[in-house]
């Protein structure tokens, strides 16, 4: 017993040593924030107090200074560009913390799956993927403190502002990053103290509350991001904060963003815990081992493609309540120069969607059943390749005067309509139906259905495909190419409301159908290598995602901090060339990367015990006589 | 062709022919409604009553 109780105090003490230097990290940030909050913004920082009717000028003093109008002096120069130190720093930050906030909200959902079904599995990969999560929140918190240190440090005026606008909701987030340590080292260690009976509820409660604690914080980090994009409760001349804590939070773009943000970071959060067990498998050396990590994986991806098919119906709330914010916004994000980035966005989507369904298929062959839909795998494909040279199609390029008369204009005359956004919906939704549909063909793989109106099921599951994939292509070439722009905006919402309507009744046929089916041997393990670098090109590329798409979201504020009340007059204010956002998205992806192969070295290491020394008997015998 | 066969095979357009009138009813339903949520009405032939 107490050989086992050692490592893991080792192990406890070295995660609370991590604990106390986070601790002391919060608490000079909080020093920081209280500093620079009886900080005045530089000969700039004049008291100004409008006409008060109220009479209470003294007491509201503090909270109408205006907004800082700030010159280049009063940005610190050191030598390299602020935007660049801090765009690494809060892009590995926001990686980190993605990932360690969404683990444990799918490892609570598995966790309750093994506490109903009373299958062990569950319960111990669900661990297994908190000990990922373990090892990446300490460096979370030090990129956290980290980011902190470089904000203040480089824009202490925008700093300033911005703890005025937030006040003590700081020490909030500070305080509930403590309950979000504290719940999930009791959360993690106490797994098997409290694994069986009513223990386990508490365990399970503990889940919850770590969860429920989690995603405050992200909501709460999520409103300084939204203040700084279209900021709320300020006075829109002065910049003045003019309303309560409340009202600077919930800003316009604040609930789409957590929204987004919130499914986004469990797709992220699969992918990567996905990649640590092709680690494990590729790395396996008993057949019981590599069928554990071979469902390990299949799990993983599972979560990831789940949470990532609903994503881009978020985004689209997203970009429609930025658009509706301000037009010029959405226009530079979509239209302008970061129109290009979203090319890229479109090869990485579907570099997403084709290694999840090669995953799948390749996961196929777990099971002899999968004979029975094979057929259907070259068909998917096609529509995922044709979908992604859709997709990719940009509308226009930058032509020479003599390849523009050759080509009789700006525009291909074939390709040129396929460049626009309804062609682009009609790709996407019609890729998001046929992952689902390998998913589903996947699940019915191992299945022999039972049910006596599997007829009826059948046919009113293909014909809700036919009819869906009929009216999307209906809509996006009808409405988008034929009617007023208005209708063409609206048509988009009924390709969402049909690719939903595939999935919802997908799921509810099928889980109808599945009652009393028969269950063939599927055999975890029998997959073949290559299906696991699917999983490995999962998180290479949704983290590539992430920084490419953050940069966008971040930057259509242009020339301001906070759009249209702090002016950037930084030496970094403008929007940098399509060369340097590549070379940027790129070092922090493959900065990222390397942390993670760390953290599953080390999560590896943890499982790893010497055997003892031993001497060799008559070696030494023979020692000692001579 | 057996005479067991034939009617099973009349079933089954009848079960398909079914499946396929009940999604375009649906459909067609919701491509109405979303679009009446919008503000953006439809004709019954689903072009813009606007």
């Amino acid at each position: 017993m107490m050989m086992f109780a050692i490592p893991i105090r080792i192990s406890l003490a070295r995660h609370l040593g991590t604990l106390l230097a986070t601790a002391a990290l919060i608490g000079f940030v909080c020093f920081g924030f209280a500093a620079t909050a009886s900080a005045q913004p530089g000969d700039r920082g004049t008291l100004i107090v409008f006409a008060d009717e109220q009479g209470a000028a003294s007491t509201n003093a503090a909270s109408l200074l205006p907004a800082p109008v700030l010159q280049r002096d009063d940005y610190p120069n050191i030598g390299v560009s602020s935007r660049s130190i801090v765009w690494v720093i809060a892009q590995m930050h926001l990686f980190f913390g993605a990932l360690v906030l969404a683990v444990p909200i799918f490892v609570l959902v598995i966790e309750i799956i093994g506490f109903r079904t009373g299958d062990d599995r569950y319960d111990d990969m669900a661990h297994e993927f908190m000990k990922v999560s373990l090892t990446a929140y300490a460096i979370t918190a030090l990129f956290g403190g980290t980011l902190a240190l470089a904000l203040f440090l480089l824009y202490p005026q925008l700093m300033s502002y911005l703890t005025r606008a937030f006040g003590s909701q700081v020490l909030v987030y500070a305080g509930l990053f403590f309950l979000e340590s504290m719940l999930l080292y009791i959360y993690y260690y106490g797994w098997n103290a409290l694994r069986y009976g009513n223990r386990k509820w508490v365990h399970l409660t503990l889940g919850l509350l770590l969860n429920a604690v989690g995603t405050t914080l992200l909501v709460v980090a999520n409103s300084w991001t939204t203040f700084m994009m279209a900021p709320s409760g300020v006075d829109p001349e002065t910049g003045a904060i003019v309303g309560n804590i409340w009202e600077v939070m919930k800003g316009p773009l604040w609930n789409p963003l957590n929204l987004h943000r919130l499914i986004a970071n469990v797709a992220f959060g699969g992918a990567v815990v996905g990649a640590y067990a092709a680690f494990k498998f590729l790395s396996a050396t008993t057949p019981e081992e590599k069928a554990h990590y071979d469902w390990m994986g299949y799990s993983s991806n599972f979560i990831a493609i789940l949470a990532f098919l609903p994503l881009p119906f978020a985004g689209y709330w997203l970009t429609a309540e930025i658009y509706a914010y301000s037009q010029q916004m959405g226009i530079l994000a979509m239209g302008g120069i970061l129109a290009w980035l979203f090319v890229i966005q479109a090869v990485l989507i579907c570099t997403i969607l084709l290694a999840a369904n090669y995953y799948l298929w390749s996961g196929m062959a777990r099971s002899e059943g999968s004979e029975r839909y094979r057929w259907a795998i070259k068909y998917i494909a096609t529509v995922l390749i044709l979908g992604f040279l859709v997709w990719v199609t940009p509308h226009n390029v930058i032509y020479t005067a003599a390849e523009a008369v050759k080509l009789g204009g700006g525009n291909h005359p074939v390709l040129g309509p396929l460049g626009i956004m309804p062609a682009k919906n009609i790709a996407v939704f019609l890729m998001l139906i046929c992952t689902f549909l390998s998913f589903q063909l996947y699940r019915r793989a191992d299945k022999v259905i039972a049910v006596s109106w599997q007829n009826w099921g059948n046919a009113l599951m293909a014909s809700i495909y036919i009819v869906a994939i009929l009216n999307i292509i209906f809509a996006g070439v009808y409405y988008g190419y034929f009617t007023n722009t208005v209708y063409k905006v609206g048509s988009s919402v009924i390709q969402v409301m049909s690719t939903l309507v595939v999935i919802v009744a997908g799921v509810l046929i099928d889980s109808l159908m599945f009652r009393g089916a028969r269950t063939l041997h599927v055999s975890w393990g029998r997959v073949a290598d290559r299906s696991q670098y699917a999983l490995f090109a999962l998180p290479i590329t949704f983290t590539w995602l992430m920084a490419l798409m953050g940069y966008v979201r971040s930057s259509v504020r242009t020339h301001w901090h906070v759009y249209t009340v702090v002016r950037d007059n930084s030496a970094d204010n403008f929007i940098p060339t399509l060369q340097t956002v590549g070379n940027m998205v790129t070092l922090v992806t493959l900065l990222f990367l390397a942390f993670l192969l760390f953290i599953f070295w080390i999560a590896n290491l943890s499982g790893t015990r010497q055997l003892p020394i031993t001497v060799d008997a008559d070696a030494a015998g023979a020692r000692v006589g001579t | 062709m057996s005479e067991t066969t034939q009617p099973k095979k009349a079933g089954q357009i009848i079960t398909w022919l079914v499946a396929i009138l009940v999604a375009l009813a649906a459909f067609y339903l919701m491509n109405h409604a979303v679009m009446s949520m919008q503000g953006l009405p439809l004709n019954w032939n689903l072009t813009p009553a606007q």
